[in-house]
């Protein structure tokens, strides 16, 4: 039997509101209710195999933390499906107010480069399948850079030296985000995948650029990745992401049939 | 609203997702406590034991809070037990502590042994964990009514039931291997899958679950 894919959809959230992102630039959309009500979010997850919401503020505060806890415990009402946030997790007790409210798994990205410590003592709590690490990318003159902070801190490291890091910590599956595709809606950048040699033995997922069914099923057909990420609310939310899965199921991509 | 007859009992032993498994009862309108504190469970039709972690952490965490005898008098009560990930491999007699090879002990309702994929060292294998849907072959028992066979739930683990004793009503999965992601012993029920995040199917066996009587 052949392996099956995901379709993953993601919310950016700040301050009460969903975000648009568009090369880590945000525009506000709307709240919690403007989502439920504009896009009858409980439904829409039925078309997904995962959601994914990211709290995206640069050094969020307790108030930062408490407005997200609030909205999220909210919106997962009418959702079953499984529930991944992140956003500023710092810490082990960060991490256990996510899990808290309804986490599945979390997602890491600043402290996977610095703090192998935290992701040791969230895994030996959750288990290592429960976190996530997410690495943003950007192209400088050619040369893939990897970001931290929300894309303002450069890391002087590679993506492989990374992966391979990674590959040696307890951590579950890898997100890989293009910053420059980034809400630009032109397609899925399938070439990063290609510079690096995926040994690691942990689930792939690619992100970034999504803006049509067609360019979740190309990237999907890659045998590298697992699953596929879109934070592209209006082009995915309503029917969008319905289609898209269809699409794909008629491309023959391996996908769960709810 | 009128509530159904099920009194539902989640076991909060500090493992698992607490949060969504309400949110599921809550949808579904049926009555439940979640308890932290291990006491008689005899008021209860239903428990659910959730779970995410290590087997080890997991059973010492049971038994440790008294919950162990506690659940074991509800099973011989004749109440209805359903264990979720690893609260279903909890209901085996062993897991494996993967670091120091240790053997550690279940809570034995069910014969059999639980360890990380896969048997082979084989290189091509598929990585891990193993997350995402994937499709579950039932035994098309009473509380698959009305679900499609096969169907998909959604896994999240690296450890599995590598061994166990011939179970006739278990469900099969393949990844990798073929293993056994949900069993049924009389009153005794399990899934390595998650029901409550397996979309309106996983819903629908969490309400046949709680109508079985």
């Amino acid at each position: 039997m052949k392996l099956l894919k995901r379709i993953i959809f993601c919310l950016y959230y700040k301050e009460g509101f969903f975000h648009l992102s568009r090369n880590f630039k945000l525009q506000r959309v709307g709240d919690v209710d403007w989502l439920i009500k504009n896009f009858g979010f409980g439904n829409t997850a039925n078309n997904i195999d995962e959601l994914i919401i990211l709290l995206v503020k640069k050094n969020p505060t307790e108030k930062d933390f408490g407005s997200f806890a609030f909205d999220i415990s909210e919106l997962r009402k009418n959702i079953f499906i499984p529930i991944t946030l992140g956003g500023g997790i710092r810490n082990a007790k960060i991490a256990k107010s996510f899990f808290d409210n309804g986490a599945d798994k979390i997602l890491i990205n600043s402290v996977a480069y610095n703090n192998k410590e935290v992701i040791y003592e969230i895994a030996s709590e959750y288990g290592n399948q429960a976190i996530s690490v997410m690495i943003d990318h950007k192209k400088n003159n050619n040369e893939t850079n990897l970001y931290s902070e929300c894309g303002t801190k450069l890391e002087k490291i590679s993506l492989q030296q990374h992966l391979e890091n990674l590959s040696r910590l307890s951590c579950g599956e890898i997100i890989i985000n293009s910053i420059d595709n980034d809400g630009n809606g032109s397609g899925i950048d399938l070439k990063i995948l290609n510079s690096i040699n995926i040994t690691i033995g942990k689930p792939i997922l690619i992100m970034g650029g999504a803006g049509k069914p067609e360019h979740l099923s190309t990237a999907l057909s890659s045998k590298k990745i697992s699953g596929v990420i879109t934070a592209n609310l209006f082009n995915f939310l309503g029917e969008g992401l319905k289609l898209a899965r269809n699409f794909a199921l008629k491309k023959n991509i391996p996908l769960a049939e709810f | 609203m009128i509530k159904k007859n099920a009194k539902v009992c989640i076991v909060d032993y500090g493992f698992g997702n607490i949060a969504s498994i309400e949110n599921a009862l809550n949808y579904l309108k049926f009555d439940y406590n979640t308890l932290k504190i291990s006491v008689d469970l005899s008021n209860f039709s239903h428990l659910i034991l959730p779970g995410v972690g290590s087997f080890e952490a997991g059973i010492n965490k049971l038994r440790k809070s008294g919950w162990e005898s506690k659940i074991k008098d509800f099973v011989k009560n004749g109440g209805y037990l359903y264990g979720i990930c690893l609260g279903m491999q909890l209901l085996f007699k062993y897991g494996t502590n993967e670091k120091t090879g240790k053997v550690i002990e279940g809570l034995g309702f069910l014969d059999g042994t639980c360890k990380k994929f896969f048997e082979t060292n084989e290189t091509n294998m598929p990585p891990l964990p193993h997350v995402g849907f994937n499709q579950v072959k039932h035994k098309n028992t009473k509380i698959w009514e009305g679900i499609n066979n096969p169907s998909y739930f959604y896994f999240i683990h690296s450890y599995r039931v590598a061994y166990a004793e011939s179970l006739t009503n278990c469900a099969k999965t393949s990844y990798g291997e073929e293993f056994i992601s949900f069993v049924e012993k009389f009153k005794i029920f399990g899934s390595q899958f998650h029901p409550e995040k397996s979309h309106l199917t996983g819903l629908n066996l969490l309400r046949n679950f709680f109508n079985l009587k």
